[in-house]
């Protein structure tokens, strides 16, 4: 159904008395889960103990192969032909969660399920003390709800749920792409860890409904030059909805976009495509349900770590 | 192109009353530019029901007649984008003379 807006303009801000009781109860809601997902992250953020082998010593363990023909030939000058066990370095962590205020939202039912991924996520990142962690919310703008140096407590997270009232207007990924790379620029110069030690990570947590696929795309490309690791994560709350409800699909699977396109003889016409089809990010979940999002999650982080150490 | 102040387009639900013209299945969502018009989501219904020969339709939203784009009724009715529209079709009653240059 559709809803005049003007009749719910003004949409209420959350007492500070109610944003505690919401964010204990969705803590609370997901707490075994908080559990869960982090002893999954535990698993992947952590340097490996079981440490590699590298070149190239003058003194060492074990001998570098690949060097000792290069050595002979150089008449033993290059003599660095030695491995060792390299010392596992100190990774940091600076990690946003992107939460998407628009009205789609509150519409679609997502609001529960966003709420729910903020608390699993950001508690679970607490109780790991990997890095640092940033909330910002976005639709027609993009507002830090919290910043990367201000430790993530039970009050931070109740004043976070204040910032969030899913009535914006407007669902604009691209600028959040933009500003969210020009924060994850400044976060980086203010890093204590070396920038090669330092890994950033983006979640954002959407219904997925966006426009403007090239120029997000672009976007997506940029960050991931600039070693900014970028997840949409899916809630796609409104399939179970409508199904409870025996309505009509509403499902982000089921939506497709229609394209008016000239044909060969200069006819208008109506090409139908998949929407996922277009869809500009590389990496995204699709969650229905939270108590899906901890296996979800780890499954994506652990495909990211595994290609970050092999093209580094 | 797009520019940054607006959206340029919207999810539709497309229903009818008329057993006759009713979408194969059930259709989900559409996302459709907000520049449409009659005779465009008018073409679109029909592609979808893969007819031989178009059947003009007139859309209704919110029980009103869409006389202009969807752009121009949204802002015209205070409706945002963000909003998934309910879309009710029926076959016009009068065929609107230009149907003739199909
Ligand atoms: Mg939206």
């Amino acid at each position: 159904d559709t809803h005049l807006d003007l009749q719910e303009a003004e949409s209420d801000i959350m007492s500070l008395e109610e944003a505690r009781s919401s964010w204990s109860e969705h803590e609370a809601s997901t707490r075994n889960l908080a559990l869960v997902l982090t002893e999954h992250l535990r698993l992947i953020l952590q340097p490996t103990q079981a440490t590699k082998m590298r070149g190239d010593f003058r003194t060492g363990k074990r001998l570098n192969i690949k060097r000792i023909i290069s050595y002979i030939a150089s008449s033993y000058k290059r003599d660095k032909i030695w491995m060792r066990r390299s010392v596992p370095s100190k990774r940091s962590y600076q990690i946003m969660l992107a939460i998407d205020d628009s009205k789609s939202m509150a519409e679609s039912e997502s609001r529960g399920l966003a709420f729910e991924t903020l608390a699993l996520v950001s508690k679970a990142m607490s109780m790991l003390e990997v890095g640092e962690l940033s909330v910002v919310s976005f639709g027609e703008d993009v507002k830090v709800a919290h910043d990367f140096s201000t430790p993530f407590t039970s009050e931070a997270g109740a004043k976070v749920f204040r910032h969030f009232s899913f009535a914006q207007r407007r669902t604009n990924v691209r600028k959040l792409l933009a500003e969210s790379i020009e924060l994850f620029r400044q976060a980086r110069l203010k890093a204590a860890s070396s920038a090669s030690e330092l890994w950033q990570l983006q979640l954002i947590i959407s219904d997925g409904v966006c426009e403007d696929h090239p120029a997000i795309r672009q976007l997506v490309r940029q960050a991931h030059e600039e070693r900014i690791m970028v997840i949409f994560v899916v809630v796609d709350a409104a399939n179970q909805q409508a199904q409870a409800n025996d309505g009509p699909k509403q499902s982000i699977l089921d939506l497709q976009t229609a394209e008016f396109v000239k044909n060969a003889t200069g006819e208008m016409e109506v090409k139908m495509l998949k929407y996922l089809d277009t869809f500009p990010f590389n990496y995204y979940l699709i969650v229905r349900d939270v108590q899906e999002l901890p296996g979800v999650l780890a499954g994506a982080l652990r495909q990211w770590f595994a290609e970050v150490v092999e093209s580094g | 192109m797009v520019t940054d102040d607006k959206t340029s387009q919207v999810r539709i639900h497309l229903k009818t009353r008329s057993p006759d013209i009713e979408l194969p299945q059930d259709t989900g969502p559409i996302l459709v530019s907000t520049e449409l018009k009659r005779y465009q989501l008018s073409t679109l219904v029909n592609r979808l029901l893969e007819t031989d020969k178009p059947v003009p339709l007139e859309f209704l939203i919110n029980g009103q007649f869409l006389r202009t784009s969807i752009d121009e009724f949204l802002t015209q009715n205070g409706i945002s984008a963000e909003t998934t529209l309910s879309v009710e079709y029926v076959k016009a009653l009068i065929p609107p003379l230009y149907v003739a240059s199909y």
